[in-house]
């Protein structure tokens, strides 16, 4: 663990209620993010992803949500040992987050500058007058044009694009040290996604925020993350390094997602397909919850659930040059070896008891 | 290149956890309808499942009232009148002497009868002129809204009242088409809603683009799901119905005696303050009222939950 | 493959839709309107895959709509096989609609929830009694499903009961019924998760190859419609503003806009990050009520100058690019078109 480690996720778990019977929507979710640094959580719908974030801004609905098990340190502390009243002073001040839709994030009946200047007048005390001044401020430091005639105007008056840059406006009001973004571009074209990612990471050196970009776009994550957690039916499969996952992904999910996406530089003839769906939480299968759908999949994989497992590259890169066989060998062992230690949360690991292999053909190909 | 998926892989896998989405309710490879989903959510709704014993009970008495009431209930003994319960007259007798719980048995029938009548009535007219202004929208959704919006603004009690005491007409079919002719527009703003909402699902366009007609695609796909809400108006606006007969019959417009009805006999007991003597006379009929009432509001409340597409 | 051989299946000209903007509630008077769609023309060639692609508000999708006559142009004309069907109603139109088939972008709403899958599947040949008789329609049913990869026992069950991905199966096995040669396809897997997209996708590819269906996707994720389209047109404010072969389109485009587009598009490979020339367009799309003068796109281009205030350029091979060959020369509307090879890797 570095000294530079704000959020530390150990083990979370949350549970839903539904009339169907106990979801497990996050089982034993675990990942760090460094201040300056952002973190992309990869997944897909039901994944968990999302459940993640609101359970460490606090926002999490409860019940039907449920928090069972782990622990969620910021800046050192736990939250889950906070109060409401203690959590509440967090959100905002220390981290802050920004959603999908932000035209339903923002209140249609007030003005785009009284929203934003709620934040100086709650938090920081200050004056109607003082608060619509910081309020224009900020409009300009995201950028958003004559910002200064366009402070009264409601949220429905500015574009999609605008309202997102708003939405962040909001969420960096108060300076916070960390800062959690759902999906921010989904619902935005192609040219306004990259002005708003833009300005997302430029405030985010400025500021050196540690950042949260949860999302499913695989290109977004390779633009602008650092380190990447894959999620996987309410667990991490992968942790890795921006560059290693995309190089040699450890895991065959992340390895699938990667061969299944269209390259708009690359046209290729039929696409690999993940076949299957992704499962029910309501009936994750035993073992690994990926082997109905790995091509990987062995007999082992149906009984045993695979632990997160350290990625290093002595193990890896020793295996290889040596033959498929051997390597298939070295992996069977893999939980006598001593390589199968417990991952440092944040170290590069993988939740595949045959990540070598996986590995090892990704970088042969 | 991985190897491309064959068709076979994945069929095999989406059926093993398609399967596993159906065990979750029902067994699996049921069909499960979403009607029957709301009847599965129904049936485990205490709320539903008493209004509806209440009001099947109702039912059963007003179609053979004589199965529990076994006197006549315009045999009156005069002599008897304002008498207290007494051994085989348990609600005791009103001011002609008639045993009130004979009557309050008896009157079941007229009340639900102008309830289930007039709100047939309501609904119908209400889906057709709702339905239509929706569906065809423009001019037509222009005109029929206006209409509506004139016969809204009659208020139901006094639209009802003054038609009533100008056509002096006795039975219950006159009160029936009265408030039939007054109450629609409620279903009506409803109906078109409904339809409205239903006509922007990509499926209503599917069908279009498939060369369906305008009758399929309204009898098809856009009635179907538009009904839930007008149906839950409806469950409620009977209970409404049901109270406004009472009203009307104890404002003197309404049914008249010799029709047994419960606003009959509420009006009758309260003519020259008689219930301060008798407060049985008074109570029965009214208590029968509120919970028949109560009963189909609460079934409305109950049917809602269960509909509702935002809670499934 | 060489589309000037054959007859175009379906010839687009000049389609325009504006949509009035009315003030008044019962004296209507027209105060405006949104020009939707602007001049449009294309050709789609049998067993070939168009690919429109543009940012939202930009018309695509209405263009779709007035192909499958859910909306009557303004002006213009949609040529099948030479016939005019815009202007087709009742029993014409209805003998049309069999050849040209849709698919939507949500699976959650374009399939009615009150019909199983039997008699979603099965509507088509409700509506056109003749194309299947009536005891063989079950069968017809199940074969669609195998087709689509799905379970034919699901037969019976309602969409609730299946997955996002499974729902676009069925609403593709729909659009299959009637042997169509047209299948209009807006957005059809923008709704998906990643990993069941590509499962669409090579579906609708298997189908084509099957069937020799032309497809019609409109899309706004450029990666994908260069994967599935043998021609692309990119489409802005109401406009087609350049076209050609998918390589001309991304290996070449000539139109600025098209250029900042491909730039946009993150590209899923870290190590391009650092090298990538990215050109950012300022601003927003204006609004299609009130499009600028001239050039559409000129209030958002780098290189725009007054010409292009003045003068509407047309959508032809630019005459500066005229000395050049190769897949440079396609259909461009700019009037300072110029080549920027791969912007897509910067």
């Amino acid at each position: 663990m570095t000294d530079d480690r704000l959020l530390e996720v150990r083990d979370l778990e949350v549970e839903f209620t539904t009339r169907d019977g106990v979801v497990r929507a996050l089982n034993g979710v675990s990942y760090g993010v460094d201040a300056g640094e952002t973190l992309a959580v990869l997944g897909e719908s039901g994944s968990g992803k999302s459940v993640t974030a609101q359970a460490i801004m606090g926002i999490l609905d409860m019940p039907p949500g449920r928090i069972t098990g782990g622990e969620i340190l910021f800046q050192g502390r736990d939250l889950l040992g906070l109060g409401a009243e203690e959590r509440r002073k967090i959100r905002g001040p220390k981290m802050a987050m920004i959603f999908q839709d932000a035209l339903s994030s923002l209140n249609p009946v007030l003005s785009v500058g009284f929203q934003l200047g709620e934040m100086f007048r709650v938090h920081r005390g200050a004056s109607r007058k003082e608060a619509k001044e910081r309020a224009v401020e900020l409009m300009e430091r995201v950028r958003i044009p004559a910002a200064r005639q366009r402070v009264n105007d409601y949220p429905h008056e500015f574009s999609g694009g605008m309202r997102q840059r708003i939405m962040i406006a909001m969420a960096l009001a108060l300076e916070p040290d960390l800062i959690i973004a759902d999906e921010p571009t989904t619902a935005l074209d192609v040219t306004v996604q990259a002005q708003v990612m833009d300005l997302l990471a430029d405030l985010q050196r400025e500021y050196r925020m540690g950042l949260i970009l949860i999302t499913h776009d695989l290109g977004v994550v390779a633009d602008t993350a650092d380190r990447i957690a894959v999620m996987y039916a309410g667990r991490i499969v992968e942790n890795a390094p921006v560059k290693e996952l995309y190089a040699a992904p450890a895991h065959p999910y992340t390895k699938g997602l990667l061969d299944s996406i269209p390259r708009l530089d690359q046209k290729g003839g039929q696409l690999y397909a993940i076949s299957g769906l992704p499962p029910n939480l309501l009936h994750v299968p035993d073992g690994c919850p990926f082997h109905p759908r790995c091509p990987r999949a062995r007999d082992r994989c149906r009984t045993d659930l695979p632990p997160l497992y350290a990625v290093s590259e002595r193990a890896a890169g020793g295996a290889a040059d040596a033959t498929a066989e051997a390597a298939e060998a070295a992996a069977a062992d893999a939980a006598h070896d001593d390589i199968a230690r417990v991952p440092e949360v944040g170290e590069r690991s993988s939740a595949c008891h045959y990540w070598k292999e996986t590995v090892d053909d990704a970088r042969r190909a | 290149m991985p190897e491309p998926n064959r068709p076979d892989t994945p069929l095999d896998a989406q059926g093993a956890a398609l399967d596993e989405a159906v065990v979750t309710r029902g067994e699996p490879g049921r069909a499960r309808s979403l009607s029957s989903d709301a009847w599965h959510d129904l049936r485990r709704n205490p709320v539903f499942v008493i209004s509806a014993l209440l009001i099947l009970f109702l039912l059963l008495i007003a179609i053979w009232p004589s199965s529990i009431a076994s006197r006549d209930p315009l045999y009156c003994q005069l002599s008897r009148s304002l008498e207290g319960p007494a051994p085989g007259h348990w609600f005791g007798f009103d001011t002609q002497g008639c045993d009130v719980y004979t009557r309050v048995v008896y009157g079941a029938r007229a009340s639900i009868a102008v309830g289930v009548c007039a709100t047939l009535g309501v609904a119908l007219l209400g889906t057709v002129v709702g339905g239509l202004a929706g569906f065809f929208g423009g001019f037509w959704d222009a005109l029929l809204s206006r209409t509506t919006d004139v016969f809204f603004a009659v208020p139901l009690v006094l639209g009802a009242i003054v038609f009533l005491s100008m056509i002096q007409l006795s039975g219950i079919w006159p009160v029936v088409l009265v408030i039939a002719a007054l109450g629609w527009p409620q279903i009506a703003r409803i109906a078109r809603g409904a339809v409205i909402t239903a006509k922007q699902n990509d499926y209503v366009q599917a069908a279009r683009a498939l060369g369906a007609s305008n009758s399929r695609i309204l009898l098809r796909h856009i009635l179907p799901n538009a009904v839930a809400p007008v149906i839950v108006m409806a469950t409620i606006m009977l209970g409404t119905i049901i109270a406004l007969e009472a009203t009307l019959s104890f404002l003197g417009v309404g049914l008249r005696p010799p029709t047994v009805s419960w606003g009959v006999d509420i009006s009758s007991a309260s003519d020259g303050m008689q219930f301060r003597n008798a407060p049985h006379i008074l109570l029965y009929p009214a208590a029968a009222l509120s919970l028949c009432v109560l009963a189909f509001i609460m079934m409305g409340d109950a049917v809602r939950d269960a509909l509702d597409p935002k809670l499934r | 493959m060489t589309p000037g051989a054959r007859e175009p299946i379906l010839e687009v000209r000049d389609l325009v839709k504006h949509f009035p903007l009315t003030q008044g509630i019962i004296l209507r008077r027209q105060v405006g309107a949104v020009r939707a769609v602007d001049g449009v023309s294309f050709t789609l060639y049998p067993g070939e895959t168009l690919g429109i692609v543009g940012e939202s508000g930009c018309g695509k999708s209405t263009v779709a709509k007035l192909l499958m006559n859910l909306e009557r142009p303004t002006a213009g004309a949609v040529l099948y096989k030479g016939e005019d069907i815009s202007k087709l109603s009742g029993r014409a139109l209805k003998a049309v609609r069999r050849n040209i088939q849709m698919v939507f972008q949500d699976p959650y709403t374009s399939l009615n929830p009150r019909m199983t899958v039997g008699d979603i599947i099965g509507e088509p040949f409700d509506i056109h009694p003749d194309v299947a008789p009536k005891g063989d329609r079950r069968r017809r049913v199940r074969e669609l499903l195998d087709v689509v990869g799905l379970n034919p026992e699901y037969i019976n069950r309602y969409p609730h009961q299946f997955s996002g991905g499974q729902r676009q199966r069925i609403g593709i096995a729909r659009g299959l019924a009637l042997n169509p040669e047209i299948i209009v396809a807006d957005e059809p897997v923008s709704a998906l998760d990643v990993s069941v997209q590509a499962q669409v996708i090579n579906l609708m590819e298997k189908l084509q190859d099957e069937f020799g269906l032309a497809y019609m996707v409109i899309a706004h994720d450029l990666s994908i419609v260069r994967h599935i389209s043998d021609r692309v047109g990119v489409m802005y404010l109401g406009k087609i503003v350049e076209i050609g072969s998918d390589t001309a389109i991304y290996e070449h485009p000539t139109h600025p806009y098209t250029q900042a587009l491909l730039s946009a598009v993150p590209v899923p490979d870290p190590q391009a990050r650092e090298g990538r020339e990215r050109i950012i367009l300022t601003g927003d799309v204006p609004s299609p009520a009130n499009p600028p003068s001239g050039c559409r796109f000129r209030t958002r281009c780098w290189k725009a100058q007054e010409r292009c205030e003045r003068q509407e350029p047309p959508l032809a091979v630019p005459p500066v690019l005229a000395d050049r060959t190769g897949e440079v020369l396609h259909d461009s509307a700019c009037h300072f078109a110029e080549e920027k090879r791969r912007v897509a890797h910067g």
